[in-house]
């Protein structure tokens, strides 16, 4: 099939020559991959605070920026969109996703390793902000740097929604600005309206009041609920269970989901700190005091009566277990929305899902005095840039954060992929509003009322221990929370555990 | 002609007198040095950087300093529940991955030793070894998931699970990486056995069944004792591996639930790069490497034992 050429000339190549021009390219491979594999490039351009607009944005054309963050929608979409960047900026950024137990560990190598592969970061509040904080450069010098292209809409705490900027942009003080509020999954209900219309008779015949999911909700009527759908699924399994927990693998959401019960009950925090802007000192621990033993008692109760896959259920597992129709209620991330309502992929779409807020404390379960509130908790994705950056590097990272978080960044994430917006002024939208009903083109907007109006606002929002060592904080919980549901330890044998294991880790 | 040949080679000519000088020490001592550089760059030098982190509070910025702990990290190891725990765990997984995959890489050699479908039967078992190991848990994280998992509804169908699925349970999460581990490794001891049964002498065999040697007699006095030393190699191997690969439990389980499948790797990459305590980790790591150089020495001095050399 190959032939040679006629009369072509063909010189034989010597091993030395051979393995000359091998080393050569290798060696040229080898430098071209350093170069290629280098990650950021900066070029620039000095502008001055007369400079045009277009300049400023352009300042920084040519240069290369990496972002890792989690895979979320916001940087889908955004990566879908950043020829736009591109186009505005001349700046060329590479998006990296992964799980954000991983991007946690990449960033973490990164920072604290004095390098700054990845100028831009997502910083989730308190698995990657409270433990990295000092090795992110403070943002609040490029606020107001009129040689930097600037948000007509700002980027004070009122630009934001209630808490969102204190929960991912300030750790220990508020005089460094960390990392701007780029994404949020803030807890609220799912509940199966069908099902709960269906089964409200039997409900009430049993338990003497209406199946029925509002902001009144307790914790104790949810406790009811997943016994009611336990007991009908054991006589006719077609009828779902009715409730579940978030006790999968992931330490940090297994803490959050015994969180809230928590807060609702009296405000109960960990430690007796700044809730919003953590403590590097939080000192002795709540755990183990009567309220966390009644909680824990409680939180067992609920386990025992809700979907027997409890212990294996992560975050989107949860989901999954829940879209498939196995279950009636869940709390749940409002992100999640998007994907319940999809019909191609939910058991629980097409209207037969209702948002509410998370349930409210029990009054007859407070034992340490203080309120019944719908405790709710969060996830605030914050984008950071590395202090490891040069100078430079670090204003053309600005550029990029300050476009992503913009309000028309964060509506066509809404509309594409389903995303959760940070900026108030995204609901100002005529077309976001009107979205917030059914039939809606953008699903996440159903849970706003929950959400937005009501679930983040004070008394009801807890944010949970900012603190140097959170990772260890949520290993602990999770441990022990987990033994304690499987039968393991006792719920007091729990909370003691904890509160022994938490004064040591912080020398308390 | 065969004689001259021998007498010929054990009375070589005189060698001109340049090329019958002994080298001297430091010939050889040149010859070694690149080997040995390159050997204290990837190994030598990790493994003192790993002794002096153990001993300090690492910091990992540039801006700060090491603090001198002494043997405070290593101290900190007795009282370390979760350590004490993950490896109990490590035993439990590791004891039990090598018993199941042993016996049936076994089973699978002696079935396909020679049998018709030999080659494409062991090209197709060789398959899950060609998978990455975080690829076999993210796929058995599917099957087993309690929602959607084939493998799940097929235990739940047969009565063997119940509405839990099995790494949902405390008590059978174990059982799952292990399978896992299983499926993937056991063609390796497949392979290997397979190798040492194409050397076991057929003259012995034949003469044992002219003695009147049925084949499980057979199997128990010559075939078994010609594979000691590739049982033994293969178990030195997957000891190894069951220490250090730690891909597939992370994908699957993470260490839970309640750290039902923390084993201490999983507890030293928790430790070290989630929490970023490089000093501590350091100290498990070392606990980790000392025991697995012990035992790695334990079975290799085994194969210089004569009673388990291959007869021939």
């Amino acid at each position: 099939m190959f032939r040679p050429i006629k009369g072509a000339v063909r010189r034989r190549v010597s091993r030395r020559e051979f393995l000359q021009r091998g080393g050569a390219l290798v060696a040229g491979l080898g430098a071209g991959g350093l170069i290629v594999g280098g990650g950021s490039t900066i070029v620039s351009t000095r502008v001055q605070a007369q400079s045009s607009d277009d300049a400023k944005w352009k300042q920084f054309s040519g240069s290369k920026l990496v972002f890792m963050s989690e895979n979320t929608p916001p940087s889908f979409a955004i990566r879908d969109n950043l020829k736009a960047f591109y186009d505005l900026t001349g700046i060329d950024v590479e998006i990296l996703t992964d799980d954000l137990p991983v991007v946690q560990q990449k960033v973490g190598i990164d920072l604290r390793g004095g390098s700054a592969d990845f100028q831009l970061n997502y910083v989730q509040d308190k698995p990657i902000g409270a433990p990295f904080a000092e090795f992110y450069a403070d943002m609040s010098k490029f606020i107001g740097d009129d040689s930097l292209p600037q948000d007509k809409d700002g980027y004070g705490a009122e630009a934001w929604f209630d808490n969102f900027l204190d929960a991912c942009g300030y750790y220990y003080t508020r005089d460094r600005l960390v990392a701007l509020p780029y994404d949020a999954a803030v807890a609220c209900t799912f509940y199966r309206q069908d099902l709960f219309e269906k089964m409200t008779k039997d409900f009430e015949a049993d338990y003497g009041y209406r199946l029925e999911f509002t902001k009144e909700t307790t914790w104790k009527q949810v406790n009811d609920i997943a016994k009611f759908f336990k007991m009908m699924h054991e006589k006719d399994n077609s009828i779902p269970y009715g409730y579940a927990q978030h006790q999968g693998s992931f330490a940090w959401t297994t803490q959050l989901d015994i969180q809230r019960m928590l807060f609702a009950h009296g405000r109960w925090t960990d430690f007796n700190v700044d809730d919003k802007l953590g403590s590097r000192t939080p000192g002795k621990t709540n755990w183990g005091d009567p309220q966390s033993v009644l909680i824990m008692e409680k939180f067992k109760e609920q386990a025992d009566n809700s979907h027997p896959d409890n212990l294996a259920n992560g975050t989107l597992q949860l989901n999954t277990v829940y879209q498939a129709g196995q279950i009636a209620m869940q709390v749940q991330y409002h992100e999640f929305a998007a994907s319940v309502e999809d019909p191609k992929t939910s058991a629980a779409a097409g209207g037969k899902t209702a948002y509410a807020p998370c349930p409210r404390g029990e009054p007859s379960w407070i034992v340490n005095g203080g309120e019944a509130v719908n405790g709710t908790n969060c996830g605030i994705g914050g984008i950071g840039i590395n202090a490891n950056a040069s100078e430079d590097l670090q204003k053309a990272a600005w550029i990029f954060a300050s476009w992503a978080v913009s309000t028309n960044n964060q509506f066509s994430v809404l509309k594409g992929l389903g995303g959760t917006p940070t900026r108030k002024s995204v609901l100002a939208i005529p077309e976001v509003g009107a979205a917030r009903e059914r039939p809606t083109a953008m699903p996440n907007a159903l849970t706003f009322d929950a959400v937005y109006d009501y679930g983040i606002l004070d008394p009801n929002f807890v944010l949970g221990p900012k603190i140097p060592k959170s990772n260890e904080y949520h290993q602990i919980l999770a441990s022990e929370v987990q033994k304690c549901l499987a039968g393991e330890t006792s719920p007091e044998e729990a909370c003691k555990a904890i509160q022994t294991q938490l004064d040591e880790l912080n020398e308390a | 002609m065969l004689q001259t040949l021998t007498t010929d080679f054990r009375t070589p000519r005189a060698a001109p007198s340049a090329l019958n000088t002994a080298p001297s020490q430091r010939y050889y001592v040149y010859l070694l040095a690149p080997a040995i550089l390159l050997l204290a760059a990837i190994s030598l030098y990790p493994f003192f950087w790993l002794i002096y982190m153990s001993l300090h509070q690492v910091s990992m910025s540039p801006n700060q300093p090491d603090v001198w702990v002494g043997l405070a990290n290593y101290a900190k190891l007795l009282s370390d529940k979760r350590y004490l725990e993950g490896w109990r765990l490590l035993v439990v997984y590791s004891v039990s991955c090598m018993i199941l995959q042993v016996g049936l890489g076994l089973l699978l050699a002696l079935v396909l030793n020679n049998s018709r479908w030999e080659k494409p039967l062991v090209t197709v078992f060789l398959m899950p070894m060609m998978m990455a190991p975080v690829i076999a848990g993210l796929v058995w994280f599917y099957l087993y998931n309690g929602t959607f998992g084939w493998y799940n509804w097929v235990l739940q169908s047969l009565g063997i699970l119940s509405g839990t699925s099995i790494l949902g349970s405390t008590s059978t999460a174990m059982i799952g990486i292990v399978v896992v581990d299983t499926w993937q490794w056991t063609p390796l001891i497949t392979l290997i056995v397979l190798a040492g049964l194409k050397r076991v002498p057929q003259d012995q065999l034949e003469a044992h069944m002219v003695d009147g040697a049925g084949a499980v007699r057979n199997f128990f006095a010559i075939v078994l004792p010609n594979l000691y030393p590739f049982l033994l190699i293969a178990v030195l191997l997957r000891f190894m591996d069951n220490f250090r690969f730690i891909d597939a439990i992370l994908r699957l389980t993470g260490g839970g639930p309640a750290n039902s499948t923390k084993v201490l790797p999983v507890y030293l990459f928790e430790v070290s790069f989630t929490n970023f305590n490089l000093g501590y980790g350091a100290a498990i790591a070392f606990t980790l490497l000392v025991v697995t150089i012990v035992i790695g020495m334990v079975l290799v001095s085994a194969f210089t034992q004569p009673s388990l050399q291959q007869k021939h």
